[in-house]
Parts: C-alpha cells; sequence; structure tokens
C-alpha cells in the first residue's frame, strides 16, 4: 500500500526497520508515524473503544482524535499517530482503558533545572504553520526576536501536504504549489531572528504570558512579551451509522497520509464534501493512484473552486450534490457505502439509496477553530457560524481580549492559507508594534495597510462572503468589548 | 421566574441542591434555586469527590458517618447514578505528630462505631494499595467504608430531584443583593429581578461573603485557591482515597479510571482566583510520581483551580444569622462541603423549615467565632 510512483512527490525515508505488531514481525521506516507504518502493512485495527468494544483505526493523524491509542512497549494510551517508529518497537492492538506496567520505575534523580527555563522572548508564535510562519517573518523583518513552537516534527502546517498549485497574486505565491510556499517561508526565517522549536507541544499558557512547553519528553517554560496564536484547526466528524469504522478518515489525515507518508489510504475512495478540500484532496487521491469512486455533497451545489472540480470530473469522477452517505458497511473495516439522494431539508428520499463498494471514506465536512490556548488563557470567545464555531473575539489588529494575546489563521476563523499567511503578516505587525521606535510607526502604518488591502483583496467576491460576514461579527463583538477596532 | 416564594436558596451547588430537596420532600416545594452560574460551577464541581468519615473531633466524625449513610442509599432515593464507591480512605502517616494524632483519632473514631484500622507500612502493600510507595510512611490509618461519588451527577441528581417535586431551579441569575427590612430577611434581587421571599439560605461558598455583606452580615471566611488535575483513564488499578496531611496530597482513581489529585499549597495567598499554575503542574506530578512510581508513565490530561472558603476553624457556618431573621447560612465548608453535603443539608433544611434537626447544629452557628476562641479539626488537607 506504498505510494512507489508519484507525479509530484518524492517520499524521503529512513532506514527499513523491524517491530512488533500483536507479536507479529513487521517492517516499517524509523521515523515515520506508527500508524502509516501499521498502515502500510495493511493493518487497520488499532484498539477497541472502551465502551462498546468498537474496532477503532487511524482518523485525525494530528494527534486529536484518539482513534489511534495503542500500547507501544508496555505503555497503554499512546498516539501512534504523532508517535515514530523505531527498531524493535513491541506495538500491541488495545482493548480497553489500557493498564499502566507493573514494572519498576526507578528514581530519577532530582533536576534543580525542571521544568527547563527557556527564558524570555519579545514574540512566542504557536503553530508553524503559514500563519504562524508568516506572523515570524513580519516580526522579524522589523527585528523583533520571536520563537515558533510547532508540535510538527516537521514546520509548514497543513501547506506540506498540498500539491496543487495556489491562486491569487504574485506576491500571495500565486501558481505555487503549497508545499513550494510551505518551504519558501521556511527558508525566509532562516536569515530571520526566529528560532522554530518543531516536535513542542504548548500544553498551556500561564498567567504572566508563560507558555509550558513538552519538548523531548520534558517540560520547557519560555515566557514572552507578545504572543500570536496560529493554532490552526481541526476537522469536523459526520455521524452515520458505522463512521467510527476503520478506514473512516478525515481528508487532512488522508493528506498525511499520502502526501507525507506516502501511503494509500486505501484503493477505492468515497469523498464526502465537495468544498475545495474535498475537491482538492480528490485530485490528489487520483495522483496518488488511489480510485474515487464519486464526490457527495449535501447542498444542491458545489462550494468549491471550478477549477479543482472540472479537473476531477475529467478524470471520470461524478460529483454527486443533493447527496449524503446513510451508512457505512463492514465489521473490522470499511467495505463499502450507502449513499442516497436527499430532499431540501436534507432529509434521505427512499429508493435513492445506492450501494458503493468502496474501502475508504473521507470526510472533508469543514473545520473548526483550534480554540483551547486561547480559552485556557481567558480570552473572551464567541460562536460566529460563518468562522467555523467558537473563535477569541479579536480586533482588527487580531488582538484578543487579553492584552499581548494574538490570534491569526484558521483559528482566528475558517478560511484558506492565502488569507492565513496574510492574517499572520498582521499579527505579526501588530506583535511587533510595542517594540519599534516611534521613527519606525509610519512604516509599520504602511506595511499594516498593505496587509490589510491584501485581506480586503483574498475576501472579494462571493468565496469570501462568509468570512467577511464573520469578521465583520467578529469585529463588532471587539468594539463592544471596548477593542481598539 | 418567580417573583415571591417561600424559600430562596442563593448556589447551585451540591449543598444548596441538597438543600433545596430536603426542603421540597419536607413538603416545602414552593422554593426558588437561584445560580449565578451553572450547576455545580464553584467549589463542588472543582472537589475531588473524596467522602471521608476520619475527623479528629466527635461531632465530625458522627456527621460524616450520617453522610455515608446517606450517600449509599442516594443512588436509589435520588433514581440517578451518583458513581458513589466505597473504596476506602487511606490516610498516611510520616511524622510523630501524625502518629499521635492518628493514634488518638482512630480510639475516638473506633468508639464511634467506625470501622478504621492503623495499617504498618507492610499491611499497607499486601492488603491495601500494592503499588503505593511506602518510603518514609510510619503507618496509616484506613477505612474501608470511606467512600466517593461523582460531584457533578450527585449535584445533577439533587437538582433534577428538586424539580421534580415543584422546586424551581434559575440558572445563570446572579444575586446582586439580600433585601431585608427591619431585621428581617424579604428575599432577593437578581440580574433577572426580585423574588420576595420569608427564607432566605446563603449557600454560595467563598461568594457568601460579597452576599452576605449586602444583608449587612459579615462572614469570617477567606478564600484559598486549590489546584488538582487528572489523568487520563485506565483499567482500574486502586480502590481508595489516598491522603496524607504533612504532605498535604490526596489522590483517588475515579469511576471511569481518571487518577485525580490535589494538594494544598502552605503559601497560597488568600484571595478568590481559579487559574491553573505550573507550579502545580509540576509539584503534584512529582508527589504522584513518589507515592505511585507506576503513574510516571501516565499522562495527565487537565488541570483546574477552586476555592476553599476557609473559616478560623476549618469547620462551616451553618444556621440562622443573628440580626436578620429568616437569613441562612450554610457556607466556609472549608474544603469538606461534598463530603458531608447530604446529611448537612438536610440538618439546615430542618433548621429553615423551623423544625428541631436531628443532630445539633447550633455549634456550627457563625456566632460562635464571637463568643470566644474555637477549636480546630486537624484532619483537614
Amino acid at each position: 500500500m506504498r505510494i512507489t510512483e508519484h507525479p509530484i512527490l518524492k517520499f524521503e525515508k529512513g532506514p527499513l526497520v523491524e517491530f512488533e505488531h500483536d507479536g507479529r514481525k513487521l517492517k516499517g521506516h524509523e521515523g515515520e508515524s506508527i500508524a502509516a507504518a501499521l498502515h502500510a502493512a495493511g493493518v487497520r485495527v488499532l484498539r477497541h473503544s472502551i465502551k462498546l468494544d468498537r474496532p477503532r483505526g487511524f482518523f485525525c493523524a494530528i494527534g486529536r482524535c484518539s482513534s489511534c491509542l495503542m500500547t507501544v512497549d508496555g505503555v497503554p494510551n499512546v498516539m501512534t499517530c504523532v508517535t515514530a517508529l523505531s527498531a524493535g518497537m513491541r506495538i500491541e492492538t488495545q482493548t480497553g482503558k489500557g493498564i499502566i506496567p507493573d514494572v519498576h520505575f526507578p528514581t530519577p534523580p532530582t533536576d534543580p533545572d525542571y521544568p527547563r527555563d527557556l527564558g524570555n522572548v519579545p514574540l512566542a508564535i504557536v503553530g508553524a504553520g503559514p500563519a504562524g510562519l508568516s506572523a515570524a517573518i513580519a516580526a522579524g523583518q522589523l527585528g523583533v526576536r520571536s520563537v515558533v513552537i510547532d508540535e510538527n516534527p516537521v514546520p509548514g502546517g497543513q501547506l506540506i501536504k498540498q500539491t496543487h498549485m495556489f491562486f491569487g497574486s504574485k506576491e500571495h505565491h500565486a501558481r505555487v504549489r503549497g508545499i513550494d510556499i510551505g518551504a519558501i517561508l521556511v527558508k525566509e526565517i532562516e536569515d530571520l531572528p526566529v528560532d522554530c522549536l518543531t516536535g513542542t507541544t504548548v500544553l498551556g499558557l500561564y498567567p504572566g504570558r508563560m507558555l509550558a512547553l513538552l519538548r523531548n519528553g520534558r517540560l520547557h517554560r519560555l515566557t514572552a512579551d507578545s504572543v500570536i496564536l496560529a493554532t490552526g484547526a481541526s476537522e469536523n466528524m459526520l455521524a452515520f451509522p458505522n463512521s467510527d469504522l476503520p478506514g473512516v478518515y478525515g481528508a487532512g489525515a488522508v493528506q498525511t497520509l499520502m502526501n507525507v507518508d506516502g501511503v494509500a489510504p486505501g484503493k477505492r475512495v468515497l469523498m464526502i464534501g465537495a468544498g475545495n478540500i474535498g475537491l482538492i484532496v480528490s485530485y490528489q487521491l487520483l495522483q496518488a493512484g488511489v480510485e474515487v469512486a464519486a464526490v457527495v455533497e449535501g447542498l444542491p451545489e458545489f462550494g468549491g473552486y471550478h477549477v479543482h472540480a472540472a479537473k476531477i470530473r475529467r478524470a471520470g469522477v461524478p460529483i454527486m450534490t443533493s447527496h449524503t452517505v446513510l451508512r457505512a458497511l463492514g465489521t473490522d473495516r470499511v467495505e463499502g457505502a450507502v449513499i442516497s439522494k436527499i430532499d431540501g431539508d436534507w432529509r434521505p428520499i427512499e429508493g435513492t439509496e445506492v450501494e458503493l463498494d468502496v474501502d475508504t471514506i473521507c470526510l472533508a465536512v469543514g473545520l473548526t477553530p483550534n480554540c483551547e490556548l486561547a480559552s485556557q488563557f481567558g480570552c473572551d470567545e464567541a460562536y460566529v457560524a460563518e468562522l467555523g464555531g467558537r473563535v477569541a473575539i479579536h480586533d482588527a489588529s487580531l488582538e484578543t481580549t487579553v492584552p499581548g494575546v494574538h490570534i491569526a489563521g484558521d483559528a482566528s476563523g475558517i478560511e484558506e492559507a492565502s488569507t492565513a499567511m496574510l492574517e499572520g503578516r498582521l499579527a505579526g505587525l501588530s506583535a511587533a508594534a510595542k517594540f519599534l521606535h516611534d521613527r519606525e510607526m509610519g512604516e509599520l502604518t504602511r506595511l499594516r495597510s498593505e496587509a490589510e488591502e491584501g485581506l480586503r483583496a483574498l475576501r472579494a467576491g462571493p468565496f469570501g462572503k462568509h468570512a467577511r460576514a464573520g469578521k465583520r461579527k467578529m469585529l463588532a463583538l471587539a468594539s463592544a468589548r471596548g477593542g481598539d477596532s | 421566574m418567580k417573583s415571591r416564594a417561600e424559600c430562596v436558596i442563593i448556589g447551585g451547588g451540591v449543598v444548596g441542591t441538597a438543600i433545596a430537596y430536603y426542603l421540597a420532600k419536607a413538603g416545602m416545594t414552593d422554593c426558588v434555586l437561584v445560580e449565578a452560574d451553572y450547576l455545580s460551577s464553584g467549589a463542588t464541581g472543582r472537589c475531588g469527590g473524596g467522602i471521608r468519615q476520619q475527623w479528629s473531633t466527635e461531632a465530625n466524625t458522627q456527621l460524616a458517618i450520617e453522610s455515608v449513610r446517606e450517600f449509599s442509599s442516594l443512588s436509589e432515593e435520588l433514581d440517578a447514578d451518583i458513581e458513589f464507591l466505597q473504596g476506602g480512605y487511606l490516610v498516611l502517616a510520616y511524622t510523630d505528630e501524625d502518629v499521635a494524632q492518628f493514634e488518638r483519632n482512630v480510639a475516638l473514631q473506633q468508639g464511634l462505631g467506625l470501622d478504621v484500622a492503623i495499617l504498618t507500612p507492610d499491611e499497607i502493600t499486601d492488603r491495601v494499595v500494592p503499588q503505593l510507595n511506602t518510603d518514609g510512611v510510619r503507618m496509616a490509618t484506613y477505612c474501608p467504608s470511606d467512600a466517593s461519588a461523582n460531584p457533578f451527577l450527585t449535584t445533577r441528581a439533587y437538582a433534577d430531584a428538586a424539580r421534580r417535586l415543584g422546586v424551581e431551579v434559575e440558572l445563570f441569575t446572579p444575586v446582586t443583593r439580600v433585601l431585608t427590612k427591619r431585621g428581617r430577611v424579604t428575599g432577593v434581587e437578581t440580574s433577572r429581578g426580585t423574588i420576595r421571599a420569608p427564607l432566605v439560605v446563603n449557600v454560595t461558598g467563598s461568594h457568601s461573603v460579597p452576599i452576605a455583606k449586602t444583608a449587612g452580615v459579615d462572614l469570617p471566611i477567606t478564600p484559598y485557591r486549590r489546584q488538582i488535575l487528572v489523568t487520563e483513564p485506565l483499567e482500574r488499578f486502586f480502590d481508595p482515597m489516598i491522603i496524607s496531611f504533612s504532605l498535604g496530597v490526596y489522590f483517588r482513581q475515579v469511576r471511569h479510571g481518571s487518577v485525580i489529585g490535589g494538594f494544598g499549597d502552605p503559601d497560597e495567598p488568600a484571595g478568590f482566583n481559579q487559574t491553573s499554575s505550573l507550579e502545580f503542574l509540576t509539584t503534584m506530578s512529582a508527589k504522584l510520581a513518589f507515592l505511585m512510581p507506576r503513574l510516571r508513565s501516565v499522562k495527565i490530561v487537565r488541570q483546574w483551580g477552586g476555592m476553599y472558603d476557609l473559616t478560623p476553624d476549618a469547620q462551616p457556618i451553618l444556621g440562622e444569622t443573628d440580626g436578620v431573621d429568616g437569613f441562612f447560612q450554610a457556607n466556609g465548608f472549608s474544603g469538606h462541603g461534598f463530603m458531608i453535603a447530604p446529611k448537612v443539608a438536610m440538618l439546615v433544611a430542618q433548621v429553615v423549615a423551623g423544625q428541631k434537626p436531628d443532630l445539633d447544629i447550633s455549634r456550627l452557628n457563625a456566632r460562635r467565632f464571637t463568643e470566644g476562641p474555637v477549636t480546630t479539626d486537624r484532619s483537614v488537607v
């Protein structure tokens, strides 16, 4: 199930090593995720659920959903989608809640430097995706030092999974593939006063703008004069019978599996959702040599760009609007799916059911902003449907209700990578303001209006409708709370 | 929302909802419970859920024994599972002072019929918790009928049962003033209007002080933050709540498998503060890993802060208020309100309804603080 030929991507893998899965010897590449190695070896069931003992498999691929918890070297509840494989690992399918090993843990020597203190930085940026990296670049170009923190092993966020070319104008990297944009941003921070801490999870924000970081299994702490939260988004789930079967994946997970790990998610996929993500991932599946049975969309019109729709239609993939998935078939893994037409009230129309022979169902049914850190830090939040869910209330300079804490990218409302880059830039500029001399303010104002103008341009037109409405509501909420907007 | 009622209960924690239930059960169904936020949003929903009978004074031990009796039939009485579990309490002694105190405690507790025993370190690991690190442990007291329950479910069960009997529960309705006239309570003013009532009960933990103040009543309560953390769920591997007064630590494994535990920082400054600190996270994890080394590989999933409403003798303030007739207090629980909630609420309800309570609670009236020195129960974390 490994992808051996790909028109765009080359997969650089670690050496092949042996590991044990439920007593069986398997091989995988050192450094890839355990879940990817198992998937490549044909293993779909990773655990059984606590209450109903249902089989569970790979789902989100970013350490959020707990669907892939397994017992690794005796330790239960290990998130195998974000844990790197190493030689000789003993991996077991977990049933139930997990049992902690009855081994003797030696008392570690007392460490006076615990948690390890990383000192103070002017600007800490959480998330090294398009928004976070752009914020670091904008602040860095003004001479403001920052640390960018990301839990993934490499910077770039979701850009590292995007094989398609971006739209927009030249300064927004139009006609450049997402993966290459990621590389450009990473290259840009190299010459700037920016430290990038990958493989590092921000566990929490504490009073005094102190960040608790988990890095190499150790707790670190870092204080910052300003913080930018560019934490991105999580995928939405769709409830239907058997939607928890191994083989039902989030679209982001499918991208991770095939475009980062080089593992095909299955042989024949049903895509749910014909927004841009559903259309783009369908095309990426075709690029990876995977068949797409159909793209179903509940709305009467698909939501994505026509260019993307045209590409998959040319390849013979039907886009079925006013359709939904009724149920997944199978016992231990997806062995099929039943779809049906729906009426104007989203009710299935009897007699229109069709059974599809697929082994994978990919959900591209929207994203929800990741608001946990903002919430934990006491930023006021509001539910704004047009922005995708609960979002920290922020003003025009993307500052939240907690002074010195900014937000940018999908975390501030679901849009796409181009707007995330500009929002990141704007947040970086806003956060940099307090470190600049008065004589630099003119330049700062110019750069800010440039970014704001860019955002206006990107949000113009019918595809920016939700973002415009959402951001308008957000500004009203912020000014009601005495923001400077 | 009603504009008139026989009784208004301020506070939707476990004690407030329980008082509402026992009042309604006794026939006083024309009650309104007002809660500023959601049910169990205050100290109740932030506590560890332990139910201990091992106390150092006779009165407290008696009250605790009666509360366990109530708790044990509560799921049935309220027709809702409150996750009551008699897993016992293991209280660890580390110092000479601990040992001397515990020996006195056990003598007193056994005299009251409590099934408590002294265990040697070997007996602890052989009979109760094999996984415990007993380094430095001199002895422990163990009472297998001590218990735990889920504070959220208990509060909801009381509130639902009270509603079924006709009590109105108004959430997200902060009380702005307790209304009085010529030394008598006349009702409460809330964010959503006034409720006239001849009886008002103040059950709002740390908020009791500003609320009582609006009626000109001063309560000797100081708020202190306490913090707790909880781990990922694991298959059950130990039953009792394990505590140490000298380490200031307590922890247990809840029904669904998480280990929940906290400790009281002796240097915690007074004041209302429900934030979490990194110091707590690191200190508490180190204490847990020391006491139960196998927890070292376990992930912590959350931490939070909550308020103790501490009185000078760490005992609650219960009953009528001198100078304001019809105004009752049930606050100042000092960190152990949940465990005595059923019995205390029942007794307070009896007092509010003008009946003679089953157990005399006059020793816990606020006037004790003006009448002379008070004695502190030492069995407080």
